[in-house]
């Protein structure tokens, strides 16, 4: 997808809330939108995902899009699967197809008792969360996300998080906002800042290059052909760009950030040649000074070390799912 | 296609504003059309009070998505797609309204024209029903042109659509207004004349008002 000298601006004589948007982004890419309240980032996603028309300059190669609003407050007359399954047919699904990913999608976000509930009657969370599904059920190319994070409680944050580093695995691609640095950190392949209405591209923080290091992480021990490194069918790289280093008896210690964890573990085997999984392992917290204290609610299994978890076969990635529940937050 | 209209049809549906529109032109049917009176008289009475309902349900149509749920549909099916879906409601729920209609003048009302000559019904109702169209489509005409994306503000939406409504219906020019006055002048004598210079004229209106209003719905927030 390229964007080509894209401008955009409200009125015939408006000022320009973006001019000149030169930009190319490949396919399986996750890009991060920086900018302050008001500086066009709302603008420009809309522009991405083709609800805004550009005044000037061109959109090229818009795969099918879906959009996460930040705020859904939805006063539609359908119930949350109602809603769910006409978008679901919009984005070209059967009606069939779309009710089951729908109630699917809504059991995923734990919001599996609402789906006959009338969209008027729901939490703003969960209303967030059939935004979030309504986009999600499409499996489309292009995701842009405002703010989607906003309004989620945490275990559906990392549902989230999941859904993206899925998405990406799929060779889709993932554009986002959200005013948490540490959101997706370290897994972001470009990051922009908006400011006065030009798209520059942005070096990383520093509280994005703490929150790579310290945030919860996964180590997962392959074998495979000596020599050799894993290769995803679908993607240019691996789910979450992990860091591949050699590991003991001749395996490959990858360690990813813990959201891309489960799609790594799904690309590793679906890959061809096969590679057999010995372990995968929370990775321990950094220690030293600036290392944030592991959170009370949720203390780290045996205190010190990373806690094994042996998994027994090739094709039981979901017993990992637990493991990105750890949360180590300053 | 067929999804969208799916979607907005249901959204029409389950948000019962289109009760009003219904309830009043049910109201003015039942007030206008009198037992026993000249059927064309009363096709030209039921095809002209279309044209405001038309309108309304345009407007109703357009307003019915809270702006995020219409960027999550644009974002799937493109905001022109989107809007022309929620024009197209409007003209089938108001041709579905014109139905009852054509069928409720035809059972009262007397196939005699105002000097007792007899009327053929079935070209009678033909006319009618094509003058129908003709208010419909003029109604969804200026419901596209007179309701976001062009007129943003209800403030000046809803006074100029209703202007547009009553200049179409009275002014001589308005294709509206020559179909309705062509079977109004015709039950003098039992003269049935269809009206296809009036639809030829609305046509290439209501589908460049449509257009216009689809392609600014990408230029517009």
């Amino acid at each position: 997808m390229r964007l080509d000298g894209v401008g955009r601006r409200y009125g015939v004589r408006g000022p320009w809330v973006l001019r000149d948007v030169q930009l190319e982004v490949p396919a399986s890419a996750l890009v991060r939108i920086e900018g302050t309240n008001g500086s066009g980032k709302s603008t420009l996603l809309r522009l991405f995902a083709g609800i805004d028309r550009p005044t000037t300059g061109r959109i090229t190669g818009r795969p099918r899009t879906a959009y996460v609003p930040e705020r859904f407050p939805a006063a539609l007359p359908f119930t949350a699967v109602g809603y769910l399954t006409h978008l679901g047919r919009i984005h070209g699904l059967s009606g069939p197809e779309a009710a089951r990913r729908a109630a699917d999608w809504l059991d995923r976000f734990g919001a599996a008792g609402h789906g006959s509930t009338p969209l008027a009657e729901l939490s703003k969370g969960t209303s967030q969360k059939v935004a979030v599904a309504q986009a999600l059920l499409a499996e489309p190319g292009l995701l842009v996300l405002d703010e989607a994070w906003t309004g989620l409680d945490q275990g559906a944050r990392e549902v989230l998080d999941r859904a993206v580093a899925e998405r990406l695995a799929d060779g889709g691609t993932v554009v986002f906002v959200d005013h948490d640095p540490r959101r997706l950190a370290g897994a972001a392949d470009a990051r922009y800042r908006v400011a006065d209405g030009r798209l520059v591209p942005e070096e990383r923080g520093r509280a994005e290059e703490t929150a790579a290091v310290t945030g919860p992480r996964v180590i997962i021990e392959v074998e495979g052909a000596p020599g050799t490194v894993p290769r995803p069918a679908h993607a240019p790289h691996l789910p979450g760009r992990p860091d591949i280093a050699p590991g003991p008896d001749g395996a490959l210690r990858l360690t990813v950030a813990a959201a891309h964890s489960d799609a790594l573990l799904r690309a590793l085997l679906t890959a061809r040649p096969t590679w057999h999984i010995r372990s995968v392992l929370a990775s321990p917290p950094p220690g030293g000074p600036g290392a944030p204290p592991a959170d009370p609610g949720h203390p780290r299994p045996s205190g010190h070390g990373p806690a094994p978890h042996h998994v027994p076969s090739p094709g039981h990635d979901a017993a990992l799912a637990h493991h990105s529940d750890d949360e180590a937050r300053p | 296609m067929t999804a969208l209209l799916r979607y907005q049809a249901a959204l029409l549906i389950g948000s019962h504003r289109w009760l009003p529109p219904v309830i009043l032109y049910g109201a003015y049917l039942a007030v206008g059309i009198q037992a026993g009176g000249p059927i064309l008289d009363a096709y030209g009475f039921a095809a002209a009070g279309l044209l405001p309902i038309a309108v309304w349900l345009a407007r109703i149509c357009v307003t019915n998505e809270p702006p995020a749920a219409r960027n999550c549909a644009a974002a799937a099916a493109g905001p022109g797609r989107v809007h022309l879906a929620s024009l197209l409601t409007a003209a089938f729920g108001t041709l579905l309204l014109a139905l009852p209609g054509t069928a409720f003048v035809a059972l009262v009302s007397d196939p005699r024209s105002s000097d007792h000559h007899a009327v053929p019904v079935v070209s009678a109702t033909g006319a009618g029903l094509l003058s129908a169209l003709v208010c419909v489509l003029l109604g969804i005409a200026i419901g596209a042109l007179c309701n976001w994306p062009v007129l943003r503000s209800p403030g000046s939406a809803i006074p100029a659509g209703l202007l547009a409504a009553l200049l179409l219906s009275v002014v001589g020019a308005s294709p509206a207004n020559a179909a309705v006055t062509g079977l109004v002048t015709g039950s003098d004598h039992g003269t049935v004349s269809i009206p296809w210079l009036p639809l030829a004229g609305t046509v290439p209106i209501a589908v460049a008002a449509v257009a216009a209003a689809c392609a600014l719905s990408s230029r517009r927030t």
